[in-house]
């Protein structure tokens, strides 16, 4: 009787340990996560409009009045660059890290002139640019990124259904490219 | 003569068995620690941050939503009324007040594992801060009802339980310490014309 009472207190033991293990790992291996979604819609460098309806990868415009735009993209061979401009109401870009970590955020109100003009990019790859800063970046914004790859959720609000066309060009005209001097 | 391979066995038996359903049950009753509560409504501001418990991240990690960050939005939902009860599509309720400073605000409605809720497209399934009709001191009352109302109507089918998304976009809310000054509005169950 006594065995039986020590083999579930291990048990017990075991299942605490195997609770921690579970939760801890989970990240890594559920395949569900969202930057494996938005590795699944096999669209690298550029924005990919949602839909209302979940697509393959489950993605959609969770809110009925914002249309969202995702874009998966690396610093491995160089910054990455996003370009957006449009008149929308309100539009917001979050950055996030291969482990769905939020990097960085803005919105049209923190934005330089309300446009997005954002450069991504690995400590050695700002270094360069900050010593030799290229024309057209005058008016960027410079983030450093920790790690090599990530995505970007970008963000247009459309209040009204009159509102929905800009939206969608705003969207569908915003760029998420390797910069290149 | 099998006691032991008995012992082992019931020791595994405990381990993977309690292991795996406190896991699940843990993972679906939470979405983690560090939720900010303005009466029914509930906010987790950091779990898209690196700072967030890892309860959280492996809740996200499953559930692969789109997050808002910290500069975009933040999204609240309720799955209660004032009163504590849960929200019953077979009911009707109202959402009276206002929200905090925000510049946009949008509310919708969402089932019960928080997927958005499928509804007519003819019907008002959705309001944000432009198209709600507001009272003069721009309080505004909300109907959330299965049945047609006059004014604002949130329109909602009658699918058991159901949660209220409310999402301000650019609210300093996010990054507030003190979390005194924010009032959300209530949301009062007006009848349950089927119970």
């Amino acid at each position: 009787m006594r065995s039986i009472v020590f083999a579930i207190l291990v048990g017990l033991v075991g299942a605490a340990l195997l609770h921690i293990v579970i939760v801890l790992a989970l990240p890594r291996f559920t395949g569900k996560d969202a930057y494996s979604r938005v590795l699944g819609l096999y669209e690298m460098d550029s924005f990919f409009s949602l839909n209302a309806e979940p697509g393959p990868t489950g993605l959609a415009n969770d809110d009925p009045y914002l249309r969202v735009a995702v874009c998966g993209f690396s610093v491995d061979g160089g910054p990455a660059r996003f370009v957006a401009k449009g008149a929308v109401p309100f539009w917001s870009l979050a950055i996030y890290d291969a482990n769905s970590n939020e990097i960085f955020s803005m919105n049209d109100h923190t934005a330089v002139n309300g446009n997005l003009d954002l450069v991504m990019a690995t400590p050695i790859q700002l270094v360069d640019l900050r010593k030799a800063p290229p024309e057209n970046l005058a008016q960027s914004i410079l983030v450093e990124m920790p790690d090599e790859e990530g995505y970007a959720v970008l963000r247009a609000l459309a209040p009204m259904d009159s509102f929905e066309e800009t939206a969608r060009d705003f969207l569908a005209e915003a760029s998420c490219e390797p910069f290149r001097r | 003569m099998f006691r032991i391979p008995f012992l082992v066995a019931l020791a595994l038996i405990v381990t993977f068995g309690v292991g795996i359903i406190s896991t699940v049950s843990a993972l679906k009753a939470t979405v983690g620690f560090g939720a900010i509560a303005l009466g029914p409504w509930v906010a987790l501001p950091d779990a898209q941050t690196e700072n967030t418990d890892p309860y959280a991240k492996a809740h996200r990690a499953r559930a692969g939503k789109l997050l808002y960050g910290g500069a975009e939005g933040l999204e609240f939902t309720a799955a209660m009324d004032s009163t504590g009860e849960k929200l019953s599509s077979g009911c009707s309720y109202d959402i009276i007040g206002t929200t905090p400073p925000a510049r946009f605000w949008t509310l919708y409605t969402a089932n019960a594992s928080d997927q958005p809720a499928k509804t007519d497209p003819a019907l008002p399934s959705a309001i944000n801060a432009w198209t709600v009709l507001r009272k003069p001191d721009s309080t505004f009352v909300i109907h959330v009802s299965p049945a047609a109302q006059p004014g604002n109507w949130l329109a909602i089918r009658r699918i058991g339980p159901f949660k209220l998304v409310l999402t301000l976009l650019d609210t300093p809310t996010a990054g507030s310490s003190g979390l005194i000054d924010l009032a959300m509005p209530a949301i009062v169950k007006t009848g349950c014309p089927d119970a």
